[in-house]
């Protein structure tokens, strides 16, 4: 099979795999819609930080191997995971999230507050991205960057600094007076 | 001296003996979102604001005003 697909079957897998688990933790818990809203609002807040930092993590995988090795079909499995998770993130940052919930806690998890917190946090992901893509384009005087790298890099910064600063605000949110 | 939407939303939901939860339920938002207007984090939209006060029965001119 070839290795891209491996990839993407793998990153499906992991996905489905984190999907199932949260849903089985939650399965005798009787809540109704405004508790489920609060509860799941309450596990985003916990797991932005935890999914900023595996995220990046994988950036470290990503950038420790071999010049050439991308040619290996570990490495294009490996990569084309990375881009499974990317775009799960970016769907996250994007929508409602939690697609298997019912419309009505989705509705209500994403209320005016989170909103808001998602829009500031999606800003921080444009600047991060912008300020690296800056930092990339200085660096390619002094030395040689692929197109993959740079995608890399541009994408890690981003997606994470939305991550955490959404985080962040969303535990400052929940945090009382 | 900056601006700053000041509430006493705490102040009236305790009157009507309400928590955040209740009153979060009331007009269709989260608690954490009753939570940070009530601690002045958040700027709520006009509609949200409304629909608070309609909820602790004021109007919006008692339950917020702005601070200098």
């Amino acid at each position: 099979m070839n290795s891209y697909v491996i990839g993407v079957l793998a990153g499906i897998a992991a996905v489905v795999f984190v999907a199932a688990v949260i849903k089985w933790r939650t399965r005798d818990r009787p809540m109704s819609v405004a508790e489920k809203a609060d509860f799941l609002s309450k596990r985003r807040a916990r797991m932005l930080p935890a999914l900023a930092v595996i995220f990046l993590s994988q950036q470290a995988s990503f950038f420790s191997q071999m010049t050439g090795a991308e040619h290996i079909s570990a490495e294009k499995a490996k990569i084309t995971a990375w881009l499974v998770l990317s775009v799960v993130l970016l769907l996250g940052l994007s929508t409602k999230g939690f697609w298997l919930e019912s419309k009505e806690v989705r509705n209500l998890v994403d209320d005016e507050n989170t909103r808001a917190n998602r829009n500031e946090a999606m800003r921080w992901g444009f600047l991060f991205a912008m300020a690296s893509a800056i930092g990339i384009y200085v660096l390619t005087m002094f030395d040689t960057v692929t197109g993959r790298e740079a995608v890399h890099i541009v994408m890690s910064f981003g997606i994470a600094a939305a991550l955490l600063r959404w985080g962040i605000l969303e535990k400052r949110a929940h945090r009382d007076a | 001296m900056p601006e700053r939407l000041a509430n006493r939303l705490k102040e009236r939901r305790s009157e009507l003996g309400l928590t955040q939860a209740e009153l979060a339920e009331r007009v269709g938002v989260t608690r954490k979102t009753v939570n940070t207007v009530e601690n002045g984090v958040f700027t709520p939209s006009a509609t949200l604001a409304i629909k608070l006060a309609g909820a602790l029965e004021i109007s919006v001119e008692q339950l917020f005003w702005i601070e200098r």
